[in-house]
């Protein structure tokens, strides 16, 4: 019930279906048409937001919604435009496909033991304690488990922390020597 | 990528590289001097400038009632637009404040609160706060703020919680305004610099040049941040200047850590807005 029928779109799902595997230019225009609420030809955030679905009835994660448009706006106007929508678009459905595969009860959450599947999947090796550090920390519901927006958030923090931490460590052995200014620099890098 | 010491990239089609911005090199190297009383950092208890100890480890607001003063001048619509009230604690409380409530915060709970359900939420504060130029302040800041002054954990703020972020709020604005000198309603990395320097960090110009520049508003406008982004900044510095000591036993400013210590010690300290609120009830209906 929660999580609809699994598009990330409100009222799309069936376009959604259709188009898979790969949506086609007109099939996206129509979207972002619906999407593009004033019609400004970009999509803002609360655009954004608002077509969007994390499953549970509830106000699609803002932070999430920025992080999203931030990686596809290339001019830093505040949102994203037909072309970059394509982006976005296959972004979200990417994400969607892989908590889908471990959402395995469509529950629209994902718990402890399903994110380190998920995570594992992805590569990392992280210890136990770790992943009950990040269900309460992205838990935003706080049911003990994480919803489709707070995990691409979590995913999202997990990869930039890695991604910095990796260009700090040069000979690539886990293990950084910093400053205390080069931790915040790498730690405002992300947040 | 599978089984290398750090995770891969998910989904594969992510687009990469977008997060640079600081280079390792770009950072000068620490001197011996100019370190404040009580090692490098900012922040602690008893040191380090007005705020220093102002968040309890938790990052729960421990800020003494009382300490704000009326702003004046272009800030005076610091909530809604409506003129501020005379000097606090001159007026007698009115009836019904609870105790260990601020009198001022008290009235102004009455006008953020719309509904009169007796919390705040997400959308009323946001309606509440602005910045100098009457921009609403970002939803990070806000969602921020909920989740530092929001003891209950229900994604809404009741007047206790609202009366210590009132209060807070004045003290911020009050900083902010000595820095912001020409009255602008921003002020630019050197400014925040300065700022932060009076606080007691003891950061590079660089620093603040990236971190000013990373708010960027629209290309080709000089990097300057409002109050909403320096309050966010300002929060974020001090929580993880708390995360970087609570490791550095032995104060030399500088850390050795291995991949999960670094995970772990920055997620637990993320103060942003996209952790730990109950969107379900922060959030009306639309």
């Amino acid at each position: 019930m929660a999580y609809h029928t699994g598009s990330p779109y409100r009222g799309s799902q069936q376009q959604y279906n259709n188009a898979a595997p790969g949506p086609d230019q007109g099939f996206l225009w129509n979207i972002f048409q619906r999407v593009d609420k004033d019609r400004s030809g970009v999509i803002s955030d609360t655009e954004l937001q608002h077509a969007l679905s994390n499953g549970t009835w509830t106000p699609f994660n803002p932070v999430t919604v920025r992080s999203i448009i931030s990686m596809f706006d290339r001019e830093n106007k505040g949102g994203v435009n037909f072309s970059e929508f394509a982006g976005v678009w296959k972004y979200i459905t990417d994400w969607q496909n892989i908590f889908r595969t471990y959402d395995r009860d469509n529950s629209g959450f994902i718990d402890k033991n399903e994110l380190k599947q998920a995570l594992t999947g992805f590569g990392y090796r992280l210890s136990d304690q770790f992943y009950s550090t990040l269900i309460e920390k992205f838990d935003r519901q706080r049911k003990g488990q994480v919803a489709f927006d707070d995990f691409i958030q979590c995913c999202i923090v997990l990869q930039r922390l890695t991604d910095v931490f990796r260009r700090y460590d040069t000979d690539q052995d886990g293990w950084i020597q910093v400053s205390y200014e080069q931790y915040l620099s790498m730690v405002f890098n992300v947040v | 990528p599978y089984g290398s010491q750090y995770g891969g990239t998910a989904p594969s089609s992510a687009p990469r590289g977008q997060y640079g911005g600081s280079a390792p090199s770009g950072y000068a190297p620490y001197g011996g001097a100019a370190v404040p009383p009580g090692g490098q950092y900012a922040g602690g208890a008893g040191q380090g400038g007005p705020y220093g100890g102002q968040f309890g480890p938790g990052g729960a607001p421990g800020a003494p009632y009382g300490g704000g003063q009326a702003p004046g001048g272009p800030y005076s619509g610091g909530y809604g637009g409506q003129p501020q009230g005379g000097p606090y604690g001159q007026q007698a409380p009115a009836g019904n404040v609870p105790p260990g409530v601020n009198p001022e915060a008290h009235q102004w709970f009455q006008t953020v609160d719309t509904d009169h359900s007796g919390s705040i939420t997400l959308k009323e504060l946001k309606q509440a706060l602005v910045n100098s130029n009457w921009s609403a302040f970002n939803d990070e800041t806000c969602l921020m703020m909920i989740n530092m002054f929001d003891k209950t954990k229900s994604g809404r703020m009741d007047l206790f919680g609202f009366s210590a972020l009132w209060v807070f709020m004045q003290q911020w604005r009050q900083l902010f305004q000595q820095y912001d000198r020409d009255r602008s309603g921003c002020i630019n990395g050197t400014e925040l610099h300065q700022a932060l320097s009076q606080m007691g960090y003891n950061l590079s110009p660089q620093f603040t040049e990236t971190v000013v520049a990373k708010y960027v508003t629209r290309p080709g406008q000089p990097a300057s941040i409002q109050l909403d982004r320096f309050i966010q900044v300002c929060t974020q510095l001090q929580s993880m200047t708390q995360a970087f000591r609570e490791k550095d036993s032995g104060m030399t400013g500088n850390l050795r850590m291995s991949y999960e210590d670094f995970l772990s010690t920055t997620v637990n300290r993320l103060i942003g807005g996209s952790y730990n609120y109950c969107s379900g009830s922060t959030f009306s209906k639309r």
